[in-house]
């Protein structure tokens, strides 16, 4: 019963052996070379501190911090038999009692504007749900930012995201954020950029013919604690008007990805300063309090499906959304 | 407080945001259809979904909590309570999730804590974890008693624990477990106590030398100190009482000298031809060394000639008395049994055994005193085997005329209290003490007669008299075996069970069989103190400060003293106080003196001066 088909295991040794082969160029690159490559093309390494106790009173006076984030639940089956439920959640550290949810969801068999794909096409409907999801978690820190007036609003994922996905609400944060004066940072845990590894192929002398991503460039690079802020000009984010960040927040050698509005550029190393002391040192290099939120904005798949059962009429949950993988049993 | 998650007819949880659950504690669940059900909390668990336990390092860390407290967000908060309450009665249906839970008022929970009058039972201590219902109790329950807790004098906050001394009719017998140290002879001293209070006529047999209830606690305030110099009584065996030697049976005479060491087949058969009504130790230990003394001759012609011989007329009659001795008794007593009893009476007679009576013991008794019996363990089995059979005969016969509406003479219903119970009722070999208490542990509840039996290992004492011992207080216990048996034997659940090797000094389970449950209380402070609290570290210290000071006395107006003149100091102390020193000592002492700083040494290149300071 145990038995693994060979093939299966061949093909996996095959991909140790691509992948190997492929990365032996970045393993055999030499640390002090990466570091001074970045210091001269990418932006400068310092290592930041926590911040005192002072500092983190003088948050709290201003108003704490808000942290948000986003959750999607599917339940059904294939396009397009299926519901998607949002829920993001704006939370401040100070007023613990007052969390802001915001609630949505997406089906394609309700159309709520006419705005329909013409064709099937996925990506399109891929880009709904996505901007569901990015609306309701603007909506939920505009809500916040207007109701609790915090000091420095942190979101789960890059702040580019909502640029893309939904501007008119995005727009309105930010000139919101800008008006009054409150901190935006994005938190991006998983970084995708290739910032670095452009760099490094542009470079005629180093003849490197692939283009690596920064998460495995800088992977055990830094040191705890350690930060690059990256000049405008090598990123293509500069230009949508963000400044960012790579730190090394906790022991893990992953490293995290940061955006702050180019306005807010001059806060640039107090918030990396911020998202490093919210960080378990042994941790994954995640802010705690984004932990928190996540946490609480998160629905288990059950509890969904009991919503579901419970307030959706049993015909049209049996014949629309309950799919036949939901009967399997064995 | 609310109920949560899967529930039964027996056991539901409850969980609360704000508020932490004791062990212990009674609560009332709310059930919409059931009415109002009791519970008590028997697990106590709290939670915080953001510090879980990890072993893979993802723990938020306390700098980490402590910033997110700076920003105003503090993430103990977030901690939930849980407890998990099992059912006084079992309930019909399983408890509705979601109904609410509450603290009971003492009316409610007062039948199932109290069941005496403050001023009938005896008042042993309180019920654990159950101030928030002592608030509104009755008048009559409250500052009853004061508990030790880390050290400190604290008045009555809880519910207090009254034995309802009354239920021992039915209910006969408490045993007392616990290991050392984990406050057993103290529960047993404040039990004492209440017995002395309510003027019960009680024998303790104190194998320890601790029962003693003159000397009041110091930590006691004023006001409250109760004296109960005369109402108990200490008894050594053989110094203040003894058998009185013509009041034994052959049956009494037997079980005296098995205790002194057990007897064989042979010399109980000795006992029983040899000893004769009315002997007095002398005539008894008499007959048999006479006996003893022509069977060392070995034969009728040589006993005959030792007649023939005698110088005097005292020493024929002497030799024809151990003649007609030898005749008649030779053939039933073998000589090596005859001294053999010879050997065990006079071990019995050097410890003064026959030299007093039992009469001191009987007045006390009548009177409702405590009497306390002292002795080492040995003899205490000797002698309480002999004691007990006596007046619990007395009882005995007294009531068994009532009935048979015959006369004997009035004897009160008494309580038999021991420590180290196992040494007097152990399992698996006989005792003849054994068979006394556990006579009285099967039908002395007919004549009014119980027993209060202490022991650190239950699993040595007797089973039949384990089995009859219905109300148990149970201390701290380590010793798995023990656990064992006390779970055999008790209603203890495995939950307190496991707790047993954790219990603080002084809190103790109390299965009784009239509560029909198992009750967690604390031990109240003790109003006299054992005469053996002295610390024996701080002893030894005091005695060699006290020497110390002794010895500065004698030799201060003698400083300074040359290391040449020592002779002649010490024969001026000699003469002065009539001590005497060597050279050495004296020397060794004044060094002693200077290394405690003293006195001081001054080094000259011939001898050293020392000094005072």
């Amino acid at each position: 019963m145990y038995t693994i088909a060979n093939e299966l295991k061949d093909k996996i040794v095959y991909l140790n052996k691509v992948l190997s082969e492929k990365y032996s160029q970045v393993l055999s690159l030499d640390e002090m070379f990466l570091r001074e490559f970045i210091e001269e093309n990418v932006g400068p390494i310092r290592k930041v501190n926590k911040l005192t106790e002072e500092e983190l009173a003088y948050y709290y006076q201003k108003g704490g911090i808000l942290g948000v984030d986003g959750s999607r639940n599917r339940v059904g089956g294939a396009y397009p038999h299926f519901v998607e439920i949002y829920q993001g959640l704006a939370k401040s550290t100070i007023y613990k009692d007052k969390p802001i949810y915001k609630a949505d969801f997406y089906s394609p068999l309700y159309d709520e504007k006419g705005e329909f794909p013409i064709e099937d096409s996925i990506e399109e409907e891929e880009s709904i749900r996505n901007r569901k999801l990015s609306t309701i978690e603007i909506e939920a820190a505009l809500e916040g930012i207007r109701q609790l007036k915090p000091y420095a609003v942190i979101m789960d994922g890059s702040l580019i995201r909502y640029d893309i996905e939904s501007f008119t609400r995005w727009m309105e944060l930010r000139r919101e954020c800008e008006e009054k004066d409150i901190i935006l940072v994005g938190v991006i845990k998983d970084i995708k950029t290739s910032i670095i590894g452009e760099l490094l192929k542009e470079d005629k002398e180093l003849n490197i013919e692939e283009c690596f991503h920064d998460r495995e460039l800088l992977y055990g690079m830094l040191e705890y604690g350690e930060m690059i802020s990256i000049h405008g000009e090598v990123t293509k984010k500069a230009k949508e008007g963000f400044s960012s960040l790579f730190m090394r927040s906790s022991k893990a050698p992953t490293v995290i990805g940061m955006d702050l509005l180019d306005s807010q550029k001059k806060y640039l190393e107090e918030m990396a300063r911020l998202v490093l002391t919210l960080t378990p040192e042994d941790g994954r290099g995640v802010p705690l309090w984004i932990d928190i939120v996540d946490s609480e904005v998160k629905i288990s798949d059950k509890m969904i499906r009991g919503l579901l059962e419970s307030y959706l009429d049993r015909q049209i949950l049996e014949m629309l959304f309950i799919s036949e993988r939901d009967k399997r049993t064995l | 407080m609310k109920v949560v998650g899967i529930t039964t007819q027996q056991e539901v949880y409850v969980g609360s945001k704000d508020r932490n659950f004791r062990i212990n504690e009674f609560l009332i669940i709310s059930d919409p259809y059931q009415g109002d059900l009791m519970g008590e909390i028997v697990e106590a668990k709290t939670y915080n979904k953001y510090i879980p336990l990890s072993i893979h390092g993802e723990l938020a860390d306390s700098s980490v909590i402590e910033s997110l407290k700076a920003l105003g967000y503090n993430i103990e908060e977030d901690t939930i309570y849980i407890g998990k309450i099992r059912l006084l009665n079992e309930a019909l249906y399983p408890v509705e999730t979601g109904c609410d839970v509450r603290i009971p008022t003492f009316d409610e929970v007062k039948d199932i804590m109290i069941n005496s009058p403050a001023d009938e039972g005896l008042i042993l201590g309180v019920i654990k974890n159950t101030d928030q219902m002592a608030k509104d109790m009755d008048e009559e329950y409250k500052n009853l008693l004061y508990t030790f807790e880390e050290g400190e004098l604290k008045k009555q906050r809880d519910i207090p624990y009254i034995f309802n001394i009354r239920s021992m009719h039915q209910y006969p017998h408490i045993g007392v477990f616990g290991g050392s140290g984990s406050g057993k002879s103290f529960g047993l001293r404040v039990v004492l106590e209440e017995l002395m209070k309510l003027n019960i006529p009680t024998i303790v047999l104190d194998p320890h030398f601790e029962m003693d209830f003159s000397q009041r606690g110091d930590y006691m305030p004023k006001e409250e100190e109760i004296d109960y110099r005369d109402k108990f009584k200490c008894l050594q065996v053989g110094f203040h009482v003894g058998v009185r030697f013509e009041d034994l049976s052959p049956q009494d005479l037997k079980n005296l000298l098995d205790a002194s060491s057990p007897l064989t087949d042979a010399m109980n058969n000795v006992v029983d031809i040899l000893f004769k009504r009315n002997d007095s130790y002398n005539s008894f230990y008499n007959r048999l060394k006479m006996l003893a003394e022509a069977q060392e001759e070995g034969s009728l012609d040589r006993i005959q000639l030792r007649i023939d011989s005698a110088d005097s007329n005292l020493e024929r009659e002497g030799w024809l008395k151990r003649k007609e001795l030898f005749l008649t008794y030779d053939k039933t007593c073998p000589y090596n049994s005859v001294r053999g009893i010879i050997w065990r009476l006079n071990r019995l007679y050097n410890e003064g055994i026959f030299s007093k009576d039992i009469r001191e013991i009987e007045d006390g008794l009548n009177m409702g005193k405590l009497i306390v019996i002292q002795g080492n363990t040995r003899i205490l089995q000797v002698f309480s085997t002999y004691l007990l059979n006596n007046l619990y005969h007395r009882r005995r016969d007294y009531k068994d005329a009532l009935y048979k509406k015959t006369t004997a003479e009035y004897f009160p219903p008494f309580i038999v209290v021991t420590d180290e119970a196992h040494n007097f009722a152990p399992k698996g070999y006989d005792s003849p003490s054994k068979s006394i208490l556990k006579e009285i542990s099967q039908e002395g509840r007919k004549y009014g007669t119980f027993l209060i039996l202490a022991t650190q290992r239950p699993t040595l004492l007797d089973e039949t008299i384990t089995a009859q011992l219905n109300t148990k207080f149970i201390f701290r216990t380590v010793r798995a075996s023990d656990i064992q048996t006390i779970q055999e034997e008790t209603d203890i659940t495995v939950e307190e069970a496991r707790r047993l090797p954790y219990l603080r000094t002084g809190d103790v389970f109390i299965s009784e069989a009239l509560m029909g449950r198992t009750i967690f209380a604390r031990i109240r402070a003790a109003h006299t103190t054992s005469p053996h609290t002295e610390n024996p570290f701080d002893e030894l210290k005091n005695i060699s400060k006290a020497e110390d000071e002794k010895f500065m006395q004698i030799i201060k107006n003698k400083l300074p003293i040359n290391g040449d003149d020592f002779i002649n100091v010490i024969k001026e102390i000699e003469r002065d106080t009539g001590i005497t020193y060597t050279v050495n000592i004296f020397e060794d002492k004044l060094e002693d003196l200077v290394t405690k700083g003293l006195i001081k040494k001054e080094k000259t290149p011939f001898f050293n001066i020392y000094k005072e300071i």
